[in-house]
Order: C-alpha cells, then sequence, then structure tokens
C-alpha cells in the first residue's frame, strides 16, 4: 500500500531522480518530489509531487506507434498527521493520471507506540478508484479497491528491531492490461482477465546493527491471491559508516512467483480467462543493489549542513528474460 | 500523644495522595560530569532552581529544543536558574559533532551510561525536569513542541519567586 | 490444501506479532541512540515509493511491509 511513512519533527525537501530502463524497450526518467513539514503543535504534512516521463515506447506501444509515445504520468500525495499523546493518526490521498489510467486514493492510518516506544501498532485502511482507459476503443472502465494493514514493530534490544505486517488488498472490476496481448488459437488477443481478485501478503522485517558501525537488514514476504499468484520475497543487505559523512550498501533480492491460474503460454479453444501480462507469468528474479550516502560536514554546494546525497543503482533480471538497470540520485535538504 | 498525632499525620498524607495526586519527589543525589571535566552532585545544587534537559545527537525534536533551551539559559540565568544539558549519547564523539554545530552557554553534562538517566526515570526522549529550591522536582517535561519553552518560562519563575 | 497453508501462515505471523509485543528486555528511552540510525530505520528514505511502484509495475505481487515505527522514538 505504501502508507506514510513518518519521520517525525524532520522538516526536510527530498529531490529524487530515477532512471529505469528495461529490456522490454521502456526507458522512463522520474523526477520526485518529497515535502515534509512538522508543525510541533503535534500536526506533520508530507507532499509528494512526482512526475514519469516515458520517452521510448514499450514493446506493446512501439507496434503501433514506431517512433514512440508520450505516456507521461503525474502523481501527487498529500498526508497529514496529527499525534495525540502516544497516538498518531494520519489521514491522507494520492492521485496519479497517465494517458490510459487515472487512480484516486482516500487512506487512513492509526499507529500507536506502548512500552516507552518500544512497541508500535499501527494499522490502515485506503480505497481506491480507479479508471484504465481501454485503447484505441477509449472506452473507460473502472476498478475499486479497498485496502487494509496491520503491522506491529518491536525494538528488541539496542541493536535489534523487527516490523511484522499483514495487508489485504480487494480490487473489483476491470483488471485486464489493455496493451498484452496473448495468442487465442494462433490470434495475438488482449487478455480478459477475472473482474475480482483478493491479494494477501505477510511480511517480516529486521535491523540489526552488527559490530564496527555495520548493519544488517532483512525482509521477507509471503505473497498469495486469489488468481492462484503465490510469491516469496527475501531481501538481505549491508549497510555501513565509513567515517562520520558516508553510508556505503548494497542488497540482495531474490523473488519467485508462481503463474495465475489462468495462465498459458498459449490458449487453444474458448478459454473463459486468458492473459498476455508478464505479471502473472511464473518467473524468479534475482537483483542487485548498490547505494552510497553522503552527507558532508559543512553542508553540499551551498544547501545547509545536514543535506545528504543519494546515488544507488540497481540491476534486475528475471527467468523471463526480462531485465531492468534502475538509477536513482537523491538529494535531501533539511528545513528549519 | 506525639506519636498518636504523628501517625494520624502520617495517615492522612498516605490517604491524601491518591486523591491529590504525586507528592513532588526529590531529585535524586547523583552526581553528573560536566563537560569540563568537573563532577556536578545534584544535592549541592540545593537553593537553586534548576532546568535539567536531557538531549542526545540522535534526537531529532534536540535540533530545535537545545538552542531555545540555551536562549532560556541566557535570559533567566541573572534571575537565578541553573540549567544543565545532559547528554546521553553512548558515544561521547558523537555529542561534540551536535554541541560543535550548535554553540551554547548553558552547563553541558555527560551520561553515557545511562545512569542519571536511570535516576531520574526519564520515560521519553528528549525529557526535561524542573527542580525547585528544595531539591524536589516539580515538573517534568516529555517531548517538545513549539509551546515547551514558554512552560519552562512560566514554571522556572513561578519557582525563582518561592522560597525568596 | 492452500486454505490451510494460509491459515497455518496467518497464525505463525499472529504469533509473531503477539510475542513482539511482550518483550522481556525493554529499550530505555535513552538507548535508543542505534536504534535511531538512519541504516536501522525502515523505509528511511523516499526511494522505497519508487521501488515499490516499478516492481509492482513487473512483478504480480503488492504490498505487506508495514508503517515506520523503532527509530529514536523521541516524542
Amino acid at each position: 500500500m505504501g502508507a506514510a511513512a513518518y519521520n517525525w519533527a524532520q522538516n526536510q525537501l527530498d529531490f529524487s531522480f530515477h532512471a529505469f530502463q528495461d529490456s522490454r524497450g521502456v526507458t522512463v526518467l522520474s523526477p520526485d518530489a518529497n515535502f515534509a513539514k512538522d508543525f510541533t503543535d503535534r500536526t506533520a504534512v508530507k507532499v509528494r509531487f512526482g512526475v514519469d516521463a516515458i520517452s521510448a515506447a514499450s514493446d506493446s506501444c512501439a507496434r503501433c506507434h514506431p517512433d514512440g509515445a508520450n505516456n507521461g504520468r503525474v502523481v501527487s500525495s498529500l498526508n497529514v498527521t496529527r499525534k495525540y499523546g502516544d497516538t498518531k493518526l494520519t489521514l491522507g490521498g494520492e492521485f496519479s493520471r497517465e494517458n490510459f489510467y487515472s487512480a484516486t486514493t482516500a487512506l487512513a492510518s492509526i499507529a500507536r507506540d506502548l512500552n516507552k516506544s518500544n512497541t508500535t501498532v499501527a494499522g490502515g485502511f485506503a480505497y481506491s478508484f480507479n479508471q484504465p482507459q481501454l485503447h484505441p476503443d477509449q472506452i473507460t472502465e473502472s476498478q475499486h479497491s479497498i485496502d487494509a494493514y496491520g503491522s506491529v514493530t518491536q525494538s528488541w534490544t539496542r541493536k535489534t528491531v523487527t516490523q511484522f505486517g499483514y495487508e489485504i488488498n480487494q480490487i473489483n472490476g476491470y483488471q485486464t492490461s489493455p496493451f498484452l496481448r496473448t495468442s487465442v488459437n494462433g490470434v495475438m488477443t488482449v487478455g480478459n482477465s477475472p473482474d475480482a481478485r483478493t491479494r494477501h501478503a505477510l511480511s517480516a522485517r529486521l535491523r540489526q546493527a552488527l559490530p564496527g558501525d555495520t548493519f544488517l537488514d532483512a525482509d521477507y514476504r509471503w505473497y498469495h491471491d486469489t488468481w492462484a499468484v503465490d510469491s516469496n520475497t527475501l531481501s538481505l543487505g549491508l549497510s555501513h559508516h565509513f567515517g562520520a559523512s558516508v553510508v556505503g550498501g548494497g542488497a540482495y533480492r531474490r523473488y519467485t512467483q508462481t503463474a495465475a491460474y489462468f495462465y498459458e503460454p498459449y490458449y487453444t479453444g474458448t478459454p473463459e480467462y486468458y492473459t498476455g501480462d508478464f505479471r502473472l507469468f511464473p518467473f524468479d528474479s534475482n537483483s542487485v543493489t548498490g547505494r552510497l550516502e553522503l552527507t558532508p560536514k559543512g553542508g553540499l554546494m551551498g544547501m545547509p549542513a545536514g543535506t545528504g546525497l543519494t546515488l544507488q543503482y540497481e540491476r534486475y533480471k528475471s527467468t523471463t528474460g526480462f531485465e531492468a538497470g534502475i538509477f536513482t540520485g537523491g538529494v535531501r535538504i533539511p528545513l528549519k | 500523644m506525639i506519636g498518636r498525632r504523628a501517625f494520624a499525620l502520617v495517615l492522612a498524607t498516605l490517604l491524601a495522595v491518591p486523591v491529590l495526586g504525586a507528592v513532588p519527589k526529590d531529585a535524586p543525589d547523583i552526581t553528573l560530569t560536566a563537560l569540563s571535566g568537573k563532577p556536578i552532585r545534584i544535592a549541592d545544587l540545593k537553593g537553586q532552581v534548576v532546568l535539567l534537559d536531557f538531549w542526545a545527537s540522535w534526537c531529532i525534536p534536540c535540533r530545535r529544543s537545545f538552542p531555545e533551551v540555551d536562549a532560556l539559559h541566557r535570559e533567566l540565568q541573572p534571575k537565578g536558574l541553573t540549567v544543565i544539558a545532559v547528554n546521553v549519547d553512548e558515544q561521547q564523539k558523537n555529542a561534540y559533532t551536535f554541541l560543535e554545530k550548535y554553540p551554547h552557554t548553558m552547563t553541558i553534562a555527560f551520561d553515557p551510561k545511562g545512569a542519571v538517566a536511570q535516576a531520574f526515570d526519564l520515560q521519553a526522549m528528549p525529557s526535561s525536569m524542573i527542580v525547585d529550591r528544595h531539591g524536589r522536582i516539580r515538573f517534568t517535561h516529555e517531548g517538545y513542541t513549539d509551546k515547551t519553552i514558554s512552560q519552562f518560562r512560566s514554571e522556572v519563575l513561578q519557582l525563582l519567586a518561592e522560597g525568596e | 490444501m492452500m486454505v490451510l497453508k494460509t491459515r497455518v501462515v496467518l497464525a505463525v505471523a499472529f504469533a509473531a506479532a503477539g510475542l513482539s509485543a511482550t518483550a522481556c528486555a525493554t529499550v530505555q528511552p535513552w538507548q535508543r541512540g542505534l536504534l535511531a540510525d538512519s541504516c536501522m530505520v525502515f523505509d528511511s528514505n523516499n526511494t522505497a515509493a519508487y521501488m515499490t511502484h516499478w516492481q509492482e509495475s513487473r512483478e504480480g505481487s503488492m504490498g505487506g511491509f508495514g508503517v515506520q515505527g523503532g527509530g529514536c522514538g523521541c516524542k
């Protein structure tokens, strides 16, 4: 769900730039701005604005638009958090829009600190109304999604913290990809997915401080849905403080998923459901990420002390032959 | 006779406590180490009004509270307030990095093992305790908001006016 | 079969969460220095939102991760 994570009392402006390139011919440049302000009367606001500018066509678009198709996506969100003693209440909304899809989400979440902030119990709820637009028919479909989650974060020792989470998402409405095609009786056809899907995810995360300014992070997620897609995600990482100003880290992520029950490499006869959506195929993937964070003592390029620069590169490869490289550069500027 | 009256008084006090609320606790008799290396014994501060402000380099609200408490120290020290900013960083070098960024005139003390924080039974970070001239903790604050400093000021002025 | 597996996994998860809430040793508020380090805080940078977005556009799974707790625990 990506519910708002809050860093209390941190007024800051974050600019990130993501460059995504994959083997399907997609290159996406995504600048993103996040602004967080704490009003210290127990109210904090987070505003986000991002743009995905697809500059080259995906292989689906390239069939009809060999010179490329412009499909920019804009996303913006606003979250307001209010503290009532040890309880934090967040209300927020997110809106994203691109040529063939718009999504509007309202969310509410609550978190409570217990036991001198050693335990945090949180829960949230989100409702989304999404509208995919078919192409080239220009018929607008709709989809409703209800999402709920709960999590418990526990500090076990000065050096160990875990988080357990569960999320359930129910989607009703049009869920077929309007672009991805599969072969039905030899004819390439846009798929037909069921219009109801319930998704469950369980996660366990660990952060462990190791000797010598080194830290371990381990995340595991188990996922299952009513289309019979099951997946396991495991990521392991290490980061290290090189002096007071530099943090370096690396992580490895392994992902495995089973196919949707109505998946076939190609279809014959009169199947009720059929799909060319690669997200519903069985595959494994491995990815490796390297990261560097620099927080120079006297500030950075005229920006105040405490300004941080992040550089990250991820290389992703799946058994379907899909590969992607993602470069992220970000600047975090503390504000008074 | 006196024994029975004393007993009645103690009993009345014990019964009254749940009704009146907590009786101000005595500040623990513990010694802090100042930045200069000099020891500061809490008990020796009796007769003064003391504001103890517990802070750490990793405590994000402290980045705002620290300079404001220092400003309050400059304002009210001529009137008799003693401010001690107690640092609880386990690695003192992190405290020094913070102090380089935030100029200060108030007394800084170090508590890397948390013995002082433990003695004062800190419930949260940041925390501040205001101790009166008789060595009793009269006000305890947890956290920091934009109203905190004005609350400190009115409480300190109230205690400064007492027992003159 | 799948329903039973789901129930077992959910039961283990809730038991783990329940154990979490009854931790044996409490970390005192002044001992949270390491826990406040950016390497120890969940989702300490905004890259996570972007990573989630691109992963969900290329993989069949979603979410599951909670809201930040831990950290400095400051009031």
